[in-house]
């Protein structure tokens, strides 16, 4: 009873927290708001093919691409901004559905590899299809005419909201049907298919909505940053970095990847800020060592010391 | 409580945003932030911006500082990683300007880093001087504060075909390899509009992918076309692999033109004798004859001073990152304060000569349009053929 | 026409061949995604940019040295770091070998820049024409001695006792333990042979291609996919697949245009991975 009275607590915190800083931060902290949101959203949405499937996708920076520019293209001809961001969340999730058919038949390394290829064919496509995309040149989006804080308040606004719609469809997904095939599939996926559960259409929507929340997340980022380009959005530490998060929270749990990007972003901005030529070394040795020392994620530790008296 | 840890972590890193600072301060300082790609794609070109704004900051302050109404003021440059990327380099703008309190920001790299960080120098009111964005849909938003020191591709590409046409008359085809990637991508199109325009037939366009090993297929297929241009875009190492592999394929042509490899060193000394007889256009060249205010006046005293400090000579990539350094402080001391609207407000009256060229800014924002030199590499030493005011050299032709 | 672009992607293939086989090889037998494997091509290409730059060295004279220091270098990331992120789930393993790749790529742009190196040896050896076709004889010296190096490989781990001893992990590692086999030394023995290579695939490398931090992201990418087209864990199959993924890309570049190459391997990949996930060649267990 107390650990959930403290769970409602933590969350009612985190929401305080989120609505603090959108009335009263300056425009530069809404920006790292802003970012932090959308690493919640991709982490939680990797967490749900990644953790409970136990599925390790590396598509998630081919899904925030495709978003990208699926939101910029249809901005671009006319559909306005809320509506292009949905727009977006659907185009990645029906590729992922059709992707999916293929690559969800294989299952670890095998399945990391195939999600890899499917982030680079998107890529090259971006970068080819120069008709459609610009290619290399990158795609210019909308700027709007609003004052500095008003424009960050809406883009912090819109990717919190997205995280949040991320956090409550991961607790959905937990307590559901849904999770509990996703489970099964993860301990053991021969057993699950025995048991009569339809593993290929768990792994299929899991992926799908997995995806959606990435397209949604690059649609966003695409017109708050108004300029996008192949290597921009296509981002192997996009996908990279949503692991590491969720790893550090506690993979396959709902708070942990909330957990871990907090975490992450926190650490990841700081080292960014103070060092000018060793950051990427500095934050390599933080990932290694946080993943030697606590590979079950901070919530794994909490829960490892419960066991213990 | 996880709520609260993440806000008191979050404003602790907001509070201390200590970078490297390149002087310290002491009375008048004229703070200036510098986002630069240092690591990622594009860190060939950010260690080419910092060097050129490093050079002029320790000069200048090493005399004093540059002179603002009554007294000197000290220029202290703030640099940050964006890391290749432009989410980063629109981030760092910001960090800036509202925590560092910069009074300009000089440039990312590229058209596109510089289009969507000027959208945050705009809304800020502080100037932004881009010495690496030529694309002109960066400078057609009609915005007030960014002004760049890149004259437009076409000022590169329409010369050079008008050049090449009067002195080849048997010219009739060209083909273009073209890097698929920002800036190397819009000078391969830019080309191929001039050279239809000057009536040239392009008989092939192709662009290679950012990080190709081996350009042996188009090259073969290019050389089926027998063209008397060949006209190849990319960054150093792509041109290096493509020369050597025209050589290994005895693949050649009259005129063999590459942007912009051949205005650096490293160019010619890893190419040797294949880089002989290669055509390019800058938009700087160190031989220039203009003459105008200090701390480089001339082109001649800016290389030496850069040989003497680097080892190794500068190229456009440097010499346009000083000049709107240069721009800059000109600004400064019109002006007589470090205020970003006096500033804004000098920049976009400014008139003067310099080491670079002209220092006047169009409406859009643009450097305006001055003849640049177009020039071969013959014996290892790169040879302007023109302007006429500057030539050096008649136009070799390859067999 | 043809018989050029088959000829340049046999080329292409041999080196493609020499970078992925140590790759294959620590993904076979330790079970790590080696996210390192393109930086340490890339520390070859150094090196051998050193040898040739403060010594004089041509690059196939540099090739053992090369090997020799990017492998101890290996031994030393192995013992001291991977060893115990082994056995660990796939993405624990995945997390440390990125973390490492950021430490030693941020390494090598502080210590050599990130401008491009080449090697320009004073002795070339020109092109020869062969029955209508220019075959670059430099290339064809890198990609016989990188097809040889993997060929070594795959000889020792037919030969040596030691290196039984890591196919016998790879094959059980509890029943190797059993038998008396040092576990994680034989994993060290391991991924300093794959260091080697990598080593030496770059130093060759270095001979044809401009050296440069940036290009690391590349050689993980090709070593990707060789390792699928060719199957997991087999040297074998890294040498064919290394041969196929440059007549892959060779004819891509010429029927759908250069840009399109990378393309078009890429969905063979997944092509291939979703009908054929043990590789056109893969036959499990030895070598």
């Amino acid at each position: 009873m107390t650990a959930r009275l403290f769970r409602g607590l933590a969350w009612a915190a985190t929401l305080g927290a989120t609505a603090a800083l959108f009335f009263l931060g300056d425009a530069y902290a809404l920006r790292i708001g802003m970012t932090l949101a959308m690493f919640i959203a991709l982490a939680s949405g990797w967490n749900i093919i990644g953790g409970m499937a136990g599925y390790p996708s590396f598509a998630t920076a081919g899904f925030f691409g495709l978003g990208a520019y699926a939101g910029a293209l249809t901005q671009l001809r006319g559909v306005p901004m809320p509506l292009a961001w949905i727009v977006a969340a659907g185009v990645a999730a029906i590729v992922a559905l059709a992707v999916g058919w293929i690559v969800l038949r294989l299952r670890g390394h095998y399945f990391a590899i195939a999600s890899l290829a499917v982030m680079m064919v998107l890529r090259e496509l971006a970068t080819n299809w120069t008709m459609l995309t610009g290619g290399g040149m990158g795609l210019n989006l909308p700027v709007l005419q609003l004052g500095i804080i008003a424009q960050a308040r809406l883009f912090f606004a819109a990717q919190a909201g997205l995280a949040i719609i991320a956090v409550i469809i991961s607790a959905l997904v937990a307590s559901s049907g849904l999770g509990f095939a996703l489970r099964c599939i993860r301990q053991n996926e021969t057993a699950a298919g025995m048991l009569g559960l339809d593993a290929r259409r768990a792994k299929s929507i899991a992926f799908a909505i997995s995806a959606a929340l990435a397209g949604a997340a690059g649609a966003i980022y695409a017109s708050a940053i108004s300029y996008i380009d192949p290597t921009d959005v296509f981002d192997l530490l996009n996908t990279v970095q949503p692991i590491i998060m969720a790893m550090l929270g506690g993979v396959g749990t709902v708070a942990g990847p909330v957990i871990g990007a907090a975490l992450f972003v926190v650490l990841e901005q700081s080292i960014w800020t103070n060092f000018l030529s060793v950051h990427a070394a500095l934050l390599g040795a933080l990932v290694v060592a946080l993943a030697l020392f606590l590979p079950q994620g901070m919530l794994g530790q909490l829960h490892r010391r419960k066991v213990k008296p | 409580m996880v709520g609260i840890s993440r806000r008191t972590l979050l404003s602790a890193t907001l509070a201390t945003p200590m970078i490297a600072r390149t002087a310290r301060a002491q009375g008048a300082v004229l703070r200036i932030g510098a986002p630069l790609p240092l690591t990622g794609g594009l860190a060939p070109e950010g260690l080419k911006q910092k060097h050129g704004y490093e050079i002029w900051a320790d000069t200048v302050n090493k005399q004093g500082g540059i002179k603002v109404g009554n007294g000197m003021a000290k220029v202290e440059l703030i640099y940050a990683d964006y890391e290749s990327n432009t989410a980063r380099a629109v981030q760092a703008t910001e960090r800036m300007i509202s925590q560092d309190k910069v009074s300009a920001v000089l440039g990312a790299y590229g058209s596109g880093a510089v289009k969507a960080s000027s959208s945050v120098t705009e809304r800020y009111k502080v100037p932004m001087l881009a010495p690496n964005a030529s694309a002109k849909e960066v400078y057609d938003q009609g915005y007030k504060f960014l002004f760049g020191t890149e004259a437009s591709n076409d000022a590169l590409t329409v010369p050079l075909a008008k050049f090449m046409q009067a002195h080849l008359p048997s010219l009739k085809t060209m083909v273009i390899l073209s890097r698929n990637d920002l800036f190397p991508l819009a000078l391969g199109r830019n080309m191929e509009a001039a050279a239809k325009q000057a009536g040239i037939d392009v008989a092939s366009f192709q662009s290679y992918a950012v990080g190709a090993m081996d350009h042996a297929s188009a090259l073969t297929e290019m050389a089926a076309a027998k063209p008397q241009w060949v006209f190849v875009t990319g960054y150093t190492n792509d041109l290096i692999l493509v020369r050597r592999q025209m050589a290994e394929l005895k693949f050649s042509a009259p005129i063999i033109t590459m942007l912009t490899g051949p205005s650096y060193k490293e160019f010619s000394d890893a190419l040797g004798p294949l880089a002989e007889g290669i055509t390019a256009v800058s938009w700087w060249e160190a031989s220039v004859p203009y003459h105008g205010i200090p701390p480089f006046p001339t082109a001649r005293e800016y290389n030496d001073a850069y040989i003497a400090r680097y080892g190794t000579a500068p190229d456009y990539g440097e010499a346009s990152s000083t000049a709107c350094c240069i721009a800059l402080q000109a600004a400064a001391e019109k002006a007589g304060s470090l205020d970003p609207l006096a500033l804004r407000d000098a920049l976009a009256s400014l008139d003067v000569m310099s080491f670079y060229g002209r220092l006047k800014f169009g409406p859009s924002g643009q450097i305006v349009v001055q003849a640049l030199p177009l020039f071969q590499l013959q014996g290892g030493k790169r040879v302007i053929l023109a302007p006429e005011d500057i030539r050096q050299g008649e136009l070799k032709i390859l067999s | 026409m043809i018989g050029q672009v088959l000829t340049n992607g046999l080329l292409l293939g041999g080196l493609y061949a020499c970078v992925a086989a140590g790759f294959s090889l620590v993904w076979g037998v330790l079970n790590v995604i080696n996210l390192l494997h393109g930086t340490l091509v890339v520390l070859g290409g150094y090196l051998a940019w050193m040898a040739w730059a403060f010594l004089g060295l041509h690059p196939l004279l540099a090739l053992p040295f090369v090997a020799l220091v990017v492998g101890l270098f290996g031994a030393g990331l192995q013992a001291g770091v991977l060893n115990r992120a082994v056995g660990a789930p796939v993405l624990v393993t995945l997390v440390v070998t990125f973390g490492l790749d950021l430490i030693v790529g941020n390494g090598l742009l502080l210590g050599f820049g990130a401008d491009y190196r080449t090697i320009r040896p004073s002795l070339t050896l020109g092109t020869a024409q062969i029955a209508g076709i220019y075959v670059p004889l430099d290339r064809a010296a890198a990609a016989s001695a990188a097809l040889a190096m993997t060929g070594g490989l795959y000889l020792m781990l037919r030969r040596s006792w030691l290196v039984r001893a890591i196919v016998a992990v790879r094959m059980d590692r509890d029943a190797a333990r059993l038998m008396g086999v040092m576990v994680s030394r034989a994993y060290i023995v391991t991924f300093a042979l794959s260091a080697a290579l990598a080593g030496a695939a770059g130093d060759l490398l270095g001979l044809v291609f401009p050296i440069s931090p940036l290009q690391s992201g590349d050689y993980l990418a090709i070593s990707f996919t060789v390792c699928v087209l060719g199957g997991l864990g087999s040297v074998v199959g890294a040498a064919a697949g290394g041969l196929l993924l440059g007549l892959v890309e060779s004819i891509a570049g010429l029927l759908l245009g250069p840009q399109n190459a990378s393309l078009a391997s890429f969905v063979l990949l997944i092509a291939l991975l979703a009908f054929r996930p043990d590789g056109l060649f893969g036959r499990k267990g030895y070598a």
